[in-house]
């Protein structure tokens, strides 16, 4: 008994317990459905943000003599009317479609944690303030407004490309996150460590960003990553219908555009399947992997 | 209830307030002149448009704008098309009936789909019938709306030949008459089903786990105790407790159908608001955008407004 007392045995041996992550990491890696989702993923964003360095072709020039030719030896997806390879345009549309995502969902999950916290650990007027704002977010009909703020900011000729979509997702998309990471913080921050932290006297900031945070980080990533496929999803159906990224740059929802003339549509699928099957997979393997993430963050299961 | 509702509808003011404050502000960063539509977006001659700007008050400090603004708004004068060169209201008129129409048919197969599948799921879980179903749901749920309608356009319209491709009624048909109607519900199942599948999906899924948890209840243990019929248990006993949560999605529908219809309408090209909405966007009719902003911002609040009042009336346990 009186080894117990000994200093030395009370030490926890830590390579034996796993952290959060750890054990997060063992169970993600037991389901065969993510696992395959997140390679995919992987492969996916690898091949697209290396495409400009693997090939020389020019996604610019347009060959007249070699418009519209169904799949062959030389073009594996054919071409498209005006000629350019539909397997080098996939890739570099998923380069944007991909960053479009990642950026804004890398966006609207900081505004939103940056609000959710403040709200969640000041209380008072500031919660109210915010979450009212919040609410008027939330409630607002989001295409219209993407659409609107879109075509405003595309007018104004100051923000090209790419840029206009994921400033106007980043306004307006962090409500959500911003609701959630605020119940998750009005929950934690009744704890006692919280209380030790400020009574040695830790700056609100610190004792946000270093100890209440990292326990609500899991929730945000779970949404995070659906996120990612809400903004893929949108950016693809705005570019679609012309309101989206300025039809010069290749995305796939620009590229999918080409299926809204008859003929396209009805008598040359190799132009718009490719970037519908991308789209699609990239989507499932984004909601599964996110599913996948849910369920190994979960304490309450123990597969 | 009645104290409930007054309370509810007065605590839309301030977001009524705010949304008028935000599109207001937008109206302001959109290039021209997006409140009357008297200048003429093609004529970029700077003397031209000084001269109008200064006639229409563009001038003038914020707060009378916004004020003059809401006025008109209020009374029913939106402007003037720049596109169609008549007013933004009788553009939009001419073009609501369909979206409504459109919005309706959708509802009305959700409904009916979710229903038949969702029971069907509910009275069978586990079999092959229920996973396929399942299986269902998720592709409605994970696959993007616009591909969906894509890949039908192509099946249904050009592959099949069941149902067109366009348009909201064939040419040439007297307004009225049976084969016009006939026409126009032809015309709509496509983006309806396309436009209900969304909420079909969740429906279903949200109705069958509903009858399944319901299924294990003391309720039902005792009616299948006294002999009364199967059937009469699932379909009176169980699915009048599951319905309570699925009506109250109503509400929300409404508010998810707007943003569905702006894509759906246009892959359609069915002349609605919601295809208006974008073609006035690519021509740079402000007056138009500006106006249907409103309009989808009015009826998101009253999805909202409808769903939270739902809740009361479909569930006696609530009370304000």
């Amino acid at each position: 008994m009186e080894q117990t007392r000994d200093a030395s045995a009370l030490q926890v041996d830590s390579s034996k317990f796993d952290s959060t992550w750890t054990i997060a990491r063992k169970k993600f890696m037991k389901r065969k459905l993510a696992m395959i989702s997140l390679i995919f993923l992987i492969f996916i964003t690898a091949v697209s943000f290396s495409v400009p360095y693997i090939t020389s072709t020019d996604i610019e020039r347009i060959h007249m003599s070699e418009t519209n030719q169904p799949p062959s030896s030389e073009y594996w997806l054919g071409t498209d009317r005006n000629g350019r390879d539909v397997l080098i345009r996939t890739l570099y549309g998923g380069r944007v479609s991909l960053t479009i995502g990642l950026t804004s969902m890398f966006f609207v999950t900081l505004i939103g944690s940056i609000i959710g916290s403040v709200s969640g650990y000041f209380g008072g007027w500031i919660d109210n303030l915010l979450m009212r704002l919040t609410d008027f977010i939330l409630t607002i009909p989001f295409m219209v407004f993407v659409i609107v703020l879109n075509a405003i900011m595309i007018g104004y000729d100051k923000v090209t490309g790419m840029w206009s979509l994921i400033i106007v997702f980043s306004l307006i998309g962090w409500g959500g996150v911003a609701r959630i990471v605020r119940s998750k913080i009005l929950a934690e921050k009744e704890n006692e460590y919280v209380l030790a932290a400020t009574s040695i006297g830790c700056k609100p900031i610190k004792v946000i960003g270093k100890h209440l945070f990292p326990n609500v980080m899991t929730t945000v990533i779970v949404q995070a990553t659906l996120l990612l496929a809400t903004y893929i999803v949108a950016e693809a159906g705005l570019s679609f219908i012309g309101v989206g990224v300025p039809p010069e740059i290749p995305s796939w929802g620009n590229m999918l555009m080409e299926a809204r003339q008859t003929d396209v549509l009805q008598n040359k699928l190799w132009i718009w399947v490719p970037p519908a099957v991308c789209i699609t997979l990239t989507i499932l393997s984004i909601n599964f992997v996110g599913e996948g993430l849910k369920d190994a963050f979960d304490p309450k299961t123990t597969k | 209830m009645f104290a409930y509702t007054l309370r509810r509808i007065v605590s839309m003011i301030p977001i009524l307030i705010l949304i008028s404050v935000v599109v207001f502000s937008l109206a302001k960063l959109m290039p021209g002149d997006p409140f009357s539509g008297e200048i003429d977006p093609n004529n970029t001659n700077v003397e031209y448009i000084e001269e109008m700007r200064e006639k229409l008050g563009y001038y003038d400090p914020l707060h009378v704008q916004y004020t003059r603004w809401v006025k008109n708004v209020v009374q029913g004068d939106l402007g003037k098309s720049t596109t169609y060169k008549k007013p933004v209201i009788d553009v939009i008129k001419d073009r609501l009936p369909n979206t409504i129409f459109l919005g309706i048919s959708a509802l009305i197969l959700t409904y009916m789909l979710a229903f038949t599948l969702g029971m069907y799921s509910g009275r069978n879980p586990y079999t092959v019938g229920d996973h396929l179903i399942a299986t269902f749901n998720y592709t409605g749920l994970a696959i993007p709306q616009y591909i969906i309608a894509i890949v039908a356009i192509y099946f249904f319209a050009f592959k099949l030949g069941w149902f067109p491709s366009n348009g909201s009624v064939a040419s040439g048909l007297e307004k009225g008459t049976l084969a016009f109607w006939n026409s126009r519900i032809y015309h709509v199942i496509l983006p309806a089903l396309t436009l209900g599948l969304l909420s079909t999906a969740s429906y279903t899924q949200f109705l069958r786990n509903d009858i399944v948890q319901n299924s294990q209840k003391d309720y039902v243990r005792s009616a299948r105790a006294r002999g009364t019929k199967e059937s009469t248990i699932y379909n009176k006993h169980i699915l009048r407790n599951s319905i309570i949560p699925l009506v109250t999605f109503f509400g929300f529908d409404l508010a998810s159908l707007i943003g569905g219809a702006i894509i759906t309408e246009t892959i359609f090209t069915y002349p609605g608001i919601g295809m208006l909405f974008v073609d006035s966007v690519t021509t740079r009719d402000y007056p138009v955008v500006m106006t249907l902003t409103v309009l989808f911002s009015l009826l998101t609040l009253l999805g909202n407004l409808v769903a939270d009042l739902l809740y009361g009336v479909v569930d006696p346990r609530i009370r304000y």
